[in-house]
């Protein structure tokens, strides 16, 4: 090959090399895009009436009068389309019978539609669930709601081999003629003014529990779960972890059972995670007996087995960084071995070791299948610490699944699933931004 | 002993050097028990492995006590709660496979390019900026992963999925098709008189390219034809486990390519090997027991996944036709342990119940053979490279 070619070969190499690299930093870009942009509209977004009504009624927060004189405006403005309904009722008691019956399948559509957009019509009885109680909260929400208000959605089944195509159809086309026509573009110009959207940080997303199934509220039952079960797991694994590294950094020598240990350690963060949660119900929940069913304990534990060996080998790397220096110095001093470890090496690895511990939290954090069948449920309040011995609990990566595979109105959620994912993948990357900040640290005092 | 005196330094002093023969015994001792203690804390690890294998055999056995073996593994039809009921998990081992087939697909090239080049083609500067990025990928959450594939992947993959996979076969195919058209056109020319060469090998180029992107075309116009019926499929979850794998494939390959040291590469710049050549023809195979750890690990984290397979691999078992056609739905041996898990705990005792623990087994045994592989291999590479 000419040397001209090698080089522009050698070149290319380098730039399949650098191609790969940005390839992964695309992934993460694209992975974390969407999750940052769609999750913060759990927080920030364009708040209607209805929501304040809410938090005022249900929670008791915001300002009485300046809310009570929102709600009176936006009635005024709704008044004039339930006006146009009255009168389109009245006019349908009037028609033949035939058409009547048509057209009066369409008006309850219609008027279902509205009651979902602004809630329940002003005279009707208050209806049970909590979610048929108010309108659309969000802005973006309600855009959805008249969207699905102004057209009806028919398919075009033409092409038999495929699938329906989807056509909107306007839904003023089937009231061509009668009163209710004009109430479709009244409601369309004037539904910003019924709904009256503003802005808003709705901050306590992260401190509120969900109301009626995730329709209101925010996702402090989880978090806490969360924050519950990665503390938890922390305060078993990290001791035991920490004497067995200790152990097997410093006194350990080279012997069958320490192969054995290691090689243990080895499989231990083989086994996958799945796995690990049918051995918490076989082990902890079913022979054990730490609690009758699921309990945060139960996924504790369970947790800290699966995080037992990232903590070991981490906080055993950590000991052994420590410069050999120091336990020279000290054993010449004549301290003995053991007090060599507590108060020479151990100080002196701390920052390594408490890396190590963070780093586990966060894996403890994101786990999902290990809490499956050990601790998580999809609904439940918010635990005391005394409960959290007995009691299962919702978890951030459970209610993640949970909602948006299991839930009963995914789509309309979609706030709260991305919400949550944000609120999970913030604690976890926070956690790991601590532990590599805590890593540059510790570097520089070594090295200085 | 000292513990009346004041505590000044002097008496502090006095304690330490004070060896009367009792003392220091009963340090020893106390030294010893310590020892003991910490003995004990640090085989606990050894202790949860052998529960694990035992709870996972002691509830795996009774299923193949009713059903025996042969079923599980040569039957396709998995109808665990129907009457009577066949237990034939042939689809799912399937699936699994694939999946992870597809993982290692997506992961290894990549993984190993980018190894090579963090280990010697970028500045420590820039390594600096690539390391984080590595470590964020491996931080989050495997269920934020399979978030994105259900919610935002798989609708794509179902209503723009020819555009989707075009995309990904232009970025996979155009610089490597660039490259092999720069070696093409130098092999061919190389016999070549000097005076025409440059001109012939410029033609030469231009033609290749040329055929190069009308092949692309096809391959796109292909593409764009395929049938999606549903972007919750083998494909989808084998980009997202291969994204997954990749920081394990990349810090293993990178630590073995380290590994190799200074002298060998010097030894062949020596002789005269551009960077590019010493990679693919010394540092590479001489850090290929390293890198096969690589793979093996990645293998384990593609297996052993559940949330992403479970949320958007579309959960069906069978055995798409053909087998290769990664744009049907598939479902895998974790997946079926966490969806099943739920109805089956109480029925504790049934075959439906126990089936479940035989295919945990099945998988604890496949990343328990995977891992002794990957600790033979970096053994190997270690005992090699010294």
């Amino acid at each position: 090959m000419r040397l001209s070619t090698r080089k522009l070969l050698d070149r290319s190499f380098s730039g399949l090399g650098v191609f790969a690299i940005l390839l992964m930093v695309g992934a993460l870009l694209v992975l974390l895009a969407p999750i940052a942009a769609r999750g913060s509209r759990a927080f920030v977004f364009r708040a209607t009436v209805e929501h304040r009504q809410f938090m005022l009624e249900e929670s008791g927060r915001g300002d009485h009068d300046a809310i009570d004189a929102e709600i009176r405006a936006a009635a005024e403005v709704r008044r004039k389309a339930y006006d146009m309904i009255a009168r389109f009722e009245e006019e349908l008691e009037a028609a033949g019978r035939s058409e009547r019956r048509e057209l009066r399948r369409s008006l309850r559509e219609v008027k279902d539609h509205l009651a979902g957009l602004l809630g329940p019509a002003p005279g009707n009885a208050r209806p049970v669930l909590l979610r048929d109680q108010y309108g659309q909260t969000r802005w973006d929400r309600a855009l959805v709601g008249l969207g699905d208000f102004l057209y009806v959605t028919e398919y075009d089944y033409s092409d038999p081999s495929g699938m329906g195509r989807p056509l909107l159809v306007p839904r003023v086309d089937g009231f061509r003629g009668t009163s209710l026509e004009p109430l479709f573009a009244y409601v369309e110009q004037n539904l910003e003014r019924m709904l009256r959207p503003r802005l808003t940080f709705y901050w306590r997303f992260l401190f509120d529990e969900g109301r009626d199934a995730h329709f209101f509220g925010g996702i402090w039952p989880a978090v806490l779960g969360t924050l519950y079960l990665t503390i938890g797991t922390m305060l078993i694994a990290a001791p035991v972890g920490i004497a067995s590294a200790v152990y097997l950094a410093e006194f350990a020598g080279e012997g069958w059972l320490i192969s054995l240990i290691r090689t243990c350690i080895g499989t231990l963060a083989g086994v996958p995670s799945i796995v690990f949660g049918l051995f918490g119900l076989a082990f902890f929940i079913n022979t054990l007996g730490v609690s009758d069913s699921k309990s945060v304990l139960a996924g504790c534990l369970t947790l800290a087995v699966l995080v037992l060996p990232t903590v070991i080998r981490a906080s055993e790397e950590a000991i052994l960084a420590v410069p050999k220096t120091y336990k020279e110095a000290s054993l010449s001093l004549g301290a003995g071995q053991g007090s060599t470890v507590l108060r020479v090496i151990l100080p002196a690895a701390l920052p390594g070791i408490l890396t190590s511990v963070i780093i586990s939290m966060g894996r403890a954090a994101g786990e999902t299948a290990p809490i499956i069948f050990t601790a998580a449920v999809s609904l439940g309040r918010p635990l005391s610490l005394r409960q959290t011995l007995s009691q299962p609990t919702p978890a951030l990566p459970w209610n993640i699944y949970n909602l948006c595979t299991e839930h009963e109105a995914v789509d309309q959620i979609r706030h709260v699933q991305y919400g949550m994912v944000l609120t999970l993948v913030l604690l976890v990357l926070l956690l790991n931004l601590a532990a590599i900040l805590l890593r540059a640290r510790l570097a520089r005092r070594l090295a200085g | 002993m000292a513990g009346t005196s004041i505590p000044t330094e002097a008496g502090l002093l006095r304690r330490h050097l004070m060896l009367s023969r009792s003392a220091s015994r009963l340090q020893r001792l106390g030294a010893l028990a310590a020892r003991g203690a910490l003995l004990l804390v640090t085989c606990s690890s050894v202790f949860a492995v052998i529960f694990i294998f035992l709870f996972i055999f002691r509830d795996a056995l009774p299923f193949f006590g009713l059903r025996g073996f042969a079923e599980v593994f040569t039957d396709t039809a998995w109808y665990p709660s129907a009457e009577p009921a066949s237990f034939g998990a042939l689809a799912i081992f399937f699936g699994s496979g694939i999946v992870t087939l597809g993982a290692v697909v997506v992961a290894v090239p990549l993984g190993v390019a980018a190894a090579v080049c963090l280990s010697d083609v970028l500045p420590f500067s820039v390594r600096q900026f690539a390391k984080p990025v590595i470590e964020m990928l491996a931080a989050i959450p495997s269920v934020a992963y399979g978030f994105f594939a259900l919610v935002v992947l798989a609708p794509l993959l179902q209503e723009k999925g020819g555009v989707v996979l075009s995309v990904g076969a232009c970025l996979a195919g155009a610089p490597l098709g660039l490259l092999a058209v720069v070696v093409l056109s130098d092999l061919l020319t190389s016999r070549l008189p000097d005076p025409s060469r440059p001109v012939v090998r410029l033609v030469l180029m231009g033609g290749l390219c040329a055929a190069g992107f009308y092949g692309l075309t096809q391959l796109v116009q292909l593409l764009l034809r395929l049938p999606i019926h549903s972007g919750t499929n083998a494909l989808n979850v084998s980009v997202i486990l291969g994204i997954m794998a990749l920081p394990t494939v990349v810090s293993v390959s990178e630590d073995a390519l380290h590994a190799v040291g200074r002298e060998l590469r010097e030894a062949s710049y020596a002789l005269g090997a551009t960077r590019a050549e010493t990679l693919v023809k010394v540092v590479i195979p001489a850090a290929r027991s390293g890198i096969l750890a690589a793979v093996v690990l990645g293998v384990m984290r593609a297996v052993g996944e559940t949330m992403v397979v479970w949320m958007a691999s579309g959960n069906a078992a069978q055995i798409p036709r053909p087998w290769f056609n990664v744009l049907e739905p598939i479902r895998t041996l974790t997946a079926t342990i966490a969806g099943e898990m739920g109805e089956a705990d109480h029925v504790t005792g049934s075959a439906r119940y126990h089936v479940l623990f035989a295919l945990a087994l099945c998988l604890l045994l496949i990343c328990f053979v995977c891992n002794l592989l990957g600790e033979w291999a970096v053994r190997r590479s270690k005992a090699r490279l010294r």
